[in-house]
């Protein structure tokens, strides 16, 4: 790659604002037998002809398909740009005979029958991952939240690595995998686990300290661009944004929406307050936390790693949505916050209403259909 | 010395022995085939079925063929029920170009062999009948080739859709001309206009009745896939022979039975039925009893009528599907393929030929040996169509070549 691509690639553009995007992991499922399709490819076709506000990409098997919101300042427009391309999408599907699903994992897929979408990228993954590459048919959220400039990124990424529990446990939506339920509330983490580039951004002072080890490990030819790090919460420099990629995909757009919202609250809240200053600690404690809340959910225990104690992640949650709420009502967000904090309260998580409907129906192939009713909006999920 | 333990000579060839050598047989050959080859494995099946058939080794005598035909209506009936099980009124409804590509893609086969048929000299009715017999697909090869190259994606999905609409209407259309076909022999209107009733409306009611108390027990069992496919074996068995009982059509009583169980399962107590190794027993002797019936005999006297047949069924099929398959969501390039997928004629057509022969007489021998000559034809040629359509498609499974 030309040197002057690099530097353009690793240029911060800053972003105005806290604004908020988001990254939704889809799941195509065959309405016939409820099994993962591999229609990606016919989809697209469709939705290419569709006038869909943001995008909609393939992703790394054909089973999957990834839909990119636009930047958005607030809460409200991001919810209800996500609602119009669901509608959409859902449309699309429903002429292929498809169903579309939230949720981490597909609950009885087998991996070995994935097929990777071909396109030069992920075959090269397949070809250096093997058998990784397609039990990597997980289905996540990626949340984006603009930063002013490269230091304050490096800054935010230290702060955002203490909540990274919360929103695996608010996110977790993949309790089954492979046909059992796996115990997990987030099954999904461990597919990315797996990787060799997985894991967390290193604890570097500000952007040219990150610069300098990005250059280094480029050199050493690990990595081509920034895309190859796998990690929890990375910087995006080309978008001027934080990247937090723990999330599974929610059964709901708008429970998406709710995990920007919240993502947005606690940035505004760590740029307007400065109210820590980065450490080691956080890190240390990061793949304890990271377990009790992809095992636990919302009833985890977390390592606090500044006042050193150990807190319910659910408690720690509410203790934040607080903590943050004059930020998020200031972007208008107040609502969302308090909807996410009930939700808490009441210990509602996707993984949970996803072993109701288990529980109920006794069968993996009604938690598919019952989740991809969900997402289409079609049930109340309270 | 008499050895009064050893058996008499000559051994008598006993049922079991017959049923295990045919299935041994078809799969070797089919094995034999596709490694050999790289044909697809049905049209070993059936190979080997015609080389132990009448028309060559008689080792399969037309008595034999006679006794086993129960083994080829469970075959088919489970193979039915599947297929109708495919038929997603859902689908149709959200998706209308769908509908009216498959509509189209049966009623222009229809209209194109009618007038291949009139054009070589064969009476209305006559021609009529066969063009609605041609216009089946072969609901076991489009099922076990698919099956076999563990193909997916939108081609395998209509090729299965429109087999499961094109089966239906073809039986349909044959059971419609039914009056006609009396009133040349001689029966009287009553009669001609009751039994078409009769066989739509009993097997319509039998299947529906099957599907309640399918649906029922199911519910019972609960979901377990394991169980429920036998109760679903039990189920079609039972349901075949009280349609054989009853004189109603075997076919369009399973075909009902499937649509229904698919589409009235609003509690979704039915599991999908996957074909497992259980399931290629039922193709594996469907295949070489079907290989064993076909007639070769009329490929040479009238050849030219037969490949008139052939040719005009797959312009038909072809023209509705590019005339109306964009829409519908058949990707650029996929329309010719899918009429290629659609090709294949076998043992379903078999039957409604057997049948309809056997009812009337007036059927018409020469008729009846052009359709079976097609249908040896498409039954042999129409497998590789359809792997090379799905392949072509690129839905077959990467690294499973031969079907």
């Amino acid at each position: 790659m030309p040197e002057t691509q690099v530097a353009d690639e690793m240029n911060f553009r800053p972003s105005a604002h806290v604004s908020i995007g988001v990254e939704l992991e889809l799941q195509l499922v065959r309405a016939h037998d409820l099994d993962l399709a591999r229609d990606a490819d016919d989809l697209l076709a469709r939705l290419a002809k569709r006038s869909l506000p943001g995008a909609a990409k393939p992703e790394i098997t054909e089973s999957m398909i990834e839909l990119n919101s636009g930047v958005h300042r607030r809460y409200a427009t991001l919810a209800d740009e996500l609602r119009v391309m669901r509608d959409i999408v859902v449309k699309e599907a429903g002429l292929l005979n498809l169903r579309v699903s939230g949720g981490g994992s597909h609950p009885f897929h087998d991996w070995a029958d994935r097929r990777i979408y071909p396109t030069e990228r992920f075959r090269a993954i397949l070809e250096r991952y093997g058998f990784l590459a397609k039990q990597f048919t997980v289905f996540g959220q990626h949340v984006h939240v603009g930063c002013p400039d490269g230091d304050a990124a490096v800054y935010l990424v230290h702060m955002m690595t203490r909540y990274v529990p919360h929103f695996i446990a608010l996110s977790a939506a993949s309790p089954f995998y492979q046909g059992e339920d796996t115990s997990f509330q987030s099954s999904r983490l461990t597919a990315v686990s797996a990787f060799p580039l997985a894991g967390h951004m290193p604890f570097v002072r500000d952007w040219a300290e990150f610069l300098e080890y990005y250059e280094t490990m480029r050199g050493f030819g690990v990595v081509a661009s920034m895309k190859d790090f796998y990690w929890d919460i990375r910087p995006k420099p080309e978008y001027g944004t934080i990247e937090i990629r723990v999330c599974d995909t929610p059964l709901t757009v708008e429970r998406a929406a709710l995990l920007a919202a919240y993502a947005q609250a606690l940035v505004a809240y760590h740029l307007a307050e400065r109210p820590r200053e980065p450490a080691r600690a956080a890190y240390q404690v990061n793949s304890f936390n990271r377990f009790e809340a992809s095992r636990f959910g919302l009833a985890g225990e977390l390592i606090e790693p500044y006042e050193r104690r150990r807190v319910k992640i659910g408690e720690d949650i509410l203790a934040t949505v607080s903590a943050v709420m004059p930020h998020a009502r200031r972007m208008e967000a107040g609502d969302a916050l308090a909807e996410l904090a009930a939700g808490v309260r009441s210990g509602y998580s996707d993984a949970g209403w996803l072993r109701a409907r288990y529980a109920e129906a006794g069968s993996l192939l009604d938690v598919v259909r019952e989740a991809s009713a969900a997402w289409a909006g079609g049930r109340d999920r309270t | 010395m008499e050895l009064s333990f050893l058996p008499h000579l000559p051994f008598a060839l006993s049922q079991p022995v017959l049923f295990g050598a045919l299935l041994a047989a078809g799969l070797l050959a089919g094995e034999a085939l596709n490694r050999y080859a790289h044909l697809p494995r049905i049209t070993g099946f059936a190979l080997a079925g015609v080389l132990l058939g009448p028309q060559v080794s008689g080792l399969l005598d037309r008595e034999a063929l006679h006794t086993l035909r129960v083994l080829i209506d469970l075959s088919l009936g489970l193979i039915v029920f599947e297929l109708g099980f495919r038929l997603d009124f859902a689908w149709l409804r959200l998706n209308r170009w769908l509908l009216v590509t498959a509509l189209a893609e049966s009623a222009f086969s229809f209209i194109a062999v009618y007038a291949a048929l009139e054009y070589f000299g064969f009476r209305p009715l006559l021609a009529a009948c066969g063009a609605a017999i041609g216009t089946a697909t072969s609901p076991a090869v489009a099922l076990l080739v698919a099956h076999d190259m563990r193909a997916e994606g939108q081609i395998t999905e209509r090729m299965l859709l429109f087999t499961a609409v094109n089966c239906v209407l073809a039986y349909l259309a044959l059971t419609l001309l039914l009056p006609f076909l009396h009133l040349e022999h001689r029966a009287t209107w009553p009669e001609a206009l009751l039994h078409p009733l009769y066989l739509l409306g009993g097997s319509a009611l039998l299947g529906f009745a099957a599907c309640v108390l399918l649906l029922w027990l199911s519910r019972w069992l609960g979901k377990r896939e394991d169980r429920q496919f036998v109760l679903l074996v039990a189920l079609v068995v039972l349901t075949i022979g009280t349609a054989r009982i009853l004189n109603l059509s075997v076919v369009m009583t399973l075909v009902t039975l499937g649509m229904l169980s698919r589409n009235l399962d609003y509690r979704h107590a039915l599991m999908p039925l996957r074909f497992g190794y259980g399931g290629q027993l039922f193709f594996v002797i469907l295949f070489v009893l079907t290989g064993a019936s076909l007639q070769f005999g009329a490929l040479w006297t009238s050849g030219l009528v037969v490949g008139a047949f052939v040719l005009a069924r797959f312009l038909g099929k072809a023209l509705a599907i590019l005339l109306f398959g964009r829409p519908s969501g058949v990707r650029p390039g996929g329309a010719g393929l899918l009429a290629i997928a659609l090709l294949p004629m076998s043992g379903l057509a078999v039957v409604m030929v057997h049948d309809t022969s056997v009812l009337y007489p007036a059927f018409g021998r020469e008729l009846s040996t052009v359709l079976l000559s097609a249908i040896a034809v498409l039954e042999l040629l129409g497998p590789l169509g359809t792997q090379y359509a799905l392949r072509r498609a690129g839905e077959a499974h990467p690294g499973r070549g031969g079907a």
